[in-house]
């Protein structure tokens, strides 16, 4: 192969490697709202169908399921039934900002609804907002949803803020493990930084410390070298603020080097029982047991859900309405539980449903008796609040599945 | 100093893998005379072959193992006969873009058939480690490291002591005159993706016991097997597993020890090795400079 070609190749590498990122630009229109009619209102979304976090398609395909279970029994909200339709932006945000213009300008949505990923939602926001386009329910934990409300009044987050969950951590570590030494494995954005800056605050004033703490960056195979390091600290407690795939090698490589860590805490949690099971490595792994984590929904897995009225409505929604999807998949109930919300909001918007209006519910909002949630939660917003959920409990990993325990935390991100 | 150790042990682990997956690249480039892009994907979805007969039907680990490469050699001597042969006679960029089409392809059909989650994938070594001075190294590390060296020197031992060896550098080499003294160039080339798909199906199950399986798993992988390829010297099957260990340990060093680099920057770290190896020494550490009359 000649050198010109080698240097080619060298380029495509690069390319492959890095990624582009587009610019976006927007123009505002006048006129009645798109996307809705007498009986029909178009949602539009995008989802990592394919691509490196596919695992959170989940999260559209429970959507999905809820909005069809909703039309067929009762006739849509306020006699206009709801079209979900979300495309796949491969978890690339460079991709997601052509398909959400494509969504709004072509397909004439009403609303975005439950796009997914942070730097994602951040790419389309000052557009959504100049077109007066609802970003409704954003399925990311950032704290910039809720913090630049002001700016961006068309946005809106959902779950708990990344920030808050780090926070209830610092707080639960503060209490339980006086003395312990942290060390912290992060994802190297927006999203482990968020964490592990709450982390941090909830560890003010104790005796508690990080003392070490690693980044690491998506596009790595593995996190070996990571964990050989945090494990030199000589800390005691291991928190890992990952995706699965890289929580599941840092639980394995801990396990592989001797580390056994008192205290384990990951966020690997909100997909799923199946990246702990493997973990585990079948319980083998004795690492994993003990694990605490934060939830906000009913988690399918969980035994005490087992006779819940809504879980078992879940189950059947699930069957005949996404039949091919794994039930134990918890990011199915965090879908339908903004779905839930999402007719509640429509509802509550009124019979002369506009963008405007939907604004102006979502603005002063409090939606209790989530079915998907856990009890007690509720979705509210109120003057300068704009974080919809600020309160989970913590939950240990034990007997190959997630328990529940203690009250609630709550704690608003700032 | 133990845990300087510790980093040098975990780096030649992975080194290891991209050694591995990069002798699967230096195989095709030896016997076709193209860089296959799509290597990581097709050792990806041999991986997910094996997979599924030893979760779904019931194979232990060995057969599966033979099944899995056998299998991958077919599919590699038939993803040449269907897409890569018709082009074949032309530029080399167009083979070039064939490959990245295929790694699209694949990685779309993965997805399609075994969705993105994560799965654990048996391992053929112990699961214990071996303390030596404080220094933890598990079993898998050595068996990969072990594996790896195997390969090589089976590999050069084929390519210098084989007849057909001899024929498959011929072919790449010199297609027209391997014609004339009789060797099937075509059938050459095949074998040549057929074997690359082999070793990359070994590269694929040795690596998806440490970073578990999923569509994406040889996607980075690549990125710095590319790089222990290009080190080792693109032509040289040694030069390429050689480069990978080099590679492994270089990086986690730097990251350990150079503040800036932490692990953040490794993945720059890899595409700078590429670039300077290209710039200062394109024939790489182990390869043979081609000197061609014009």
């Amino acid at each position: 192969m000649n050198r010109k070609l080698m240097m080619t190749c060298v380029a495509l590498v690069v390319a492959l490697a890095l990624g582009v990122t587009a610019a976006i630009a927007g123009t505002v229109r006048g006129g009645s709202d798109p996307g809705i009619t007498d009986n029909s209102i178009l949602l539009g979304g995008t989802a990592p169908l394919t691509g490196p976090a596919s695992q959170y398609a989940s999260v559209a395909r429970g959507a999905e399921a809820y909005f069809k279970y909703l039309n067929a029994t009762k006739g849509g909200i306020n006699g206009r039934k709801i079209t979900y339709k979300y495309a796949d932006d491969a978890y690339n945000p460079a991709q997601s900002v052509p398909v959400t213009r494509q969504l709004v300008e072509q397909d004439k949505v009403f609303a975005i609804f439950n796009s997914l990923g942070t730097a994602h939602n951040v790419a389309v926001r000052p557009y959504l907002n100049a077109m007066k386009v609802p970003q409704l329910f954003v399925a990311s934990g950032a704290t910039t949803w809720g913090r630049d409300y002001a700016q961006y009044p068309y946005t809106i987050g959902f779950q708990p803020s990344y920030q808050a969950e780090g926070w209830v951590y610092g707080k639960y570590l503060s209490r339980t493990a006086p003395g312990a030494k942290v060390a912290v494995l992060f994802q190297n954005d927006d999203y482990g930084k968020d964490l592990l800056g709450g982390l941090k605050r909830g560890l003010q004033r104790s005796k508690v410390k990080v003392i070490a703490a690693q980044p690491y960056e998506v596009t790595s195979p593995d996190v070996a070298s990571q964990i050989a390091k945090l494990k030199a600290s000589g800390a005691d407690t291991l928190a890992i603020f990952a995706t699965p795939t890289f929580a599941i090698q840092a639980f394995q490589f801990a396990n592989k080097l001797g580390w056994k860590p008192k205290h384990v805490i990951n966020n690997a949690v909100a997909s799923a029982s199946t990246s702990m099971q493997i973990a585990s490595s079948a319980g083998q792994n004795k690492l994993v047991n003990g694990t605490i984590s934060i939830q906000f929904l009913k988690d399918p897995t969980d035994p005490k859900w087992k006779n819940d009225p809504a879980m078992k409505l879940y189950r059947t929604i699930m069957k005949k309405f996404a039949p091919s999807a794994n039930v134990a998949d918890p990011l199915h109930v965090y879908g339908m539980a903004a779905a839930w919300t999402a007719s509640d909001a429509l509802k509550k918007a009124g019979k002369d449903l506009t963008r405007e209006s939907l604004r102006k519910t979502l603005d002063t909002f409090t939606a209790t008796g989530n079915p998907f949630m856990l009890p007690g939660i509720a979705v509210k917003t109120a003057g300068k609040d704009h974080y919809p959920v600020e309160q989970m409990l913590l939950q240990k990993w034990q007997n190959n599945s997630w328990n529940s325990f203690g009250g609630l935390w709550g704690y608003r991100a700032s | 100093m133990a845990a300087f150790f510790q980093q040098v042990v975990s780096g030649l682990a992975s080194g290891g893998i991209y050694g591995a997956l990069a002798l699967a690249i230096v195989l095709i480039h030896r016997a076709t005379g193209v860089i296959n892009f799509a290597q990581g994907e097709m050792a990806m979805f041999s991986t997910y072959i094996a997979w599924t007969l030893t979760t779904n039907h019931g194979f232990s680990y060995w057969p599966a193992f033979a099944v899995t490469l056998l299998v991958s050699f077919l599919g590699g001597v038939g993803i040449h006969r269907a897409v890569i042969r018709p082009v074949e006679r032309g530029p080399q960029i167009r083979v070039v873009i064939i490959t990245i089409g295929l790694l699209l392809l694949l990685n779309g059909l993965a997805f399609w058939i075994w969705s993105g989650e994560v799965r654990a994938v048996p391992s053929p070594f112990p699961a214990g480690t071996i303390d030596i001075g404080g220094v933890a190294i598990s079993w898998s590390d050595i068996g990969t490291i072990a594996v790896c060296l195997t390969s090589v020197l089976v590999l050069s031992a084929f390519f210098r002591f084989t007849k057909v060896g001899l024929a498959m550098r011929a072919a790449a080499v010199n297609p027209s005159e391997a014609r004339l003294v009789g060797v099937r160039v075509s059938s050459m080339l095949g074998l040549g993706w057929g074997l690359a798909a082999m070793l990359g199906a070994i590269a694929g199950m040795l690596t998806a016991p440490n970073v578990f399986l999923d569509p994406n798993m040889m996607q980075a992988v690549l990125i710095y097997a590319f790089a222990a390829a290009l080190l080792g010297g693109i032509d040289s099957p040694i030069g390429a597993v050689v480069g990978g260990l080099i590679l492994g340990v270089g990086l986690n060093l730097l990251g350990t020890y150079v503040d800036f680099v932490g692990s953040d920057l490794k993945l720059p770290a890899a595409l700078l090795v590429i670039l300077g190896v290209l710039l200062l020494r394109p024939a790489g550490l182990f390869g043979k400079t081609v000197v061609k009359k014009v």
